[in-house]
């Protein structure tokens, strides 16, 4: 997973570095499952490798993207981003291997997730969660909205304005 | 069971990656995909830490899942306007390089 995640920053064509992030993602599924999400995980695959690589792909062939033009006017950004990921990732480790916490009994986890199944994550998504699931349609639909205008070619002056809506409802959801 | 720091550590791992890969690359599309690395990153957070917190309740424990859910949604509406902007921005320029958008005024 992780060597799929480092191929997607450095491979040098798009197409590859997409196809990098599906095996990523792909293995980030089979993770969720060893977390007792399985219905996240199935999510996982059909939403995220599924739709969104599918669109990245087609987007990435039809715009012809060439390779990386490799560093530009920012020269310095390179060798000062390095630095800081290594700095960032070490004080990360170190912040979550310092002070492990036993989990709860294999039972306990067992019976309080119910496997992650989709009744379990739709009660707490239609309780807890219908403002934000209610939200998240909203979202959606401006999305579709947005996305359409902007590609569309007569509407191509209104493209700055379409872009604004998105950030309302998204603030909502994020508190 | 694999305890929940593995998984987090995991986490940090990417999400490092991810933000190195935004910081490194200049065409939009790369720093798209390191985007959805770290959106990923966090996602694997929230799923570690609901499974640490069963011990608390059903309710409480599926709600990092169930935040999951909603975040996958919110990634797929970002990448549909993302990868809407970019196209119409590629018809323009006919380039994906984010540096020569520097004077851009929307």
């Amino acid at each position: 997973m992780i060597v799929g995640a480092v191929g997607v920053i450095t491979l040098k064509q798009p197409v590859h570095a997409a196809l990098s992030l599906v095996g990523t993602l792909l293995t980030l599924a089979t993770v969720y499952v060893g977390l007792e999400a399985h219905f996240l995980a199935s999510i996982q695959v059909i939403v995220y490798a599924g739709a969104i690589m599918v669109l990245f792909l087609f987007v990435i062939m039809l715009l012809n993207v060439q390779q990386d033009p490799g560093p530009g006017a920012f020269t310095w950004i390179r060798p000062l981003a390095y630095t800081l990921a290594g700095l960032v990732g070490i004080a990360l480790l170190v912040a979550v291997t310092s002070d492990p916490r036993p989990l709860p009994d294999a039972a306990v986890i067992q019976s309080t997730m119910d496997g992650g199944s989709p009744s379990a994550i739709g009660t707490a998504l239609f309780s807890d969660f219908v403002l934000a699931f209610q939200l998240v349609g909203v979202l959606l639909l401006t999305g579709i909205i947005g996305a359409v205008s902007l590609v569309e070619r007569k509407a191509a002056s209104h493209a700055p304005d379409a872009s604004t809506p998105q950030e309302q409802p998204l603030e909502t959801v994020g508190s | 069971m694999v305890p929940t720091e593995y998984y987090i550590a995991l986490s940090a791992i990417i999400f490092t990656i991810g933000a190195l890969g935004v910081l490194t690359r200049r065409s939009a599309i790369m720093i798209f995909l390191s985007v959805e690395l770290m959106l990923n990153a966090a996602n694997l957070a929230l799923v570690a830490y609901a499974r640490h917190w069963s011990i608390a309740g059903a309710a409480v424990a599926l709600s990092g899942q169930a935040a999951v859910f909603i975040i996958l949604a919110i990634a797929a509406a970002e990448v549909a306007v993302g990868l809407g902007i970019l196209v119409a921005i590629f018809r323009y320029r006919n380039s994906s390089d984010v540096d020569s958008l520097a004077g851009i005024k929307l």
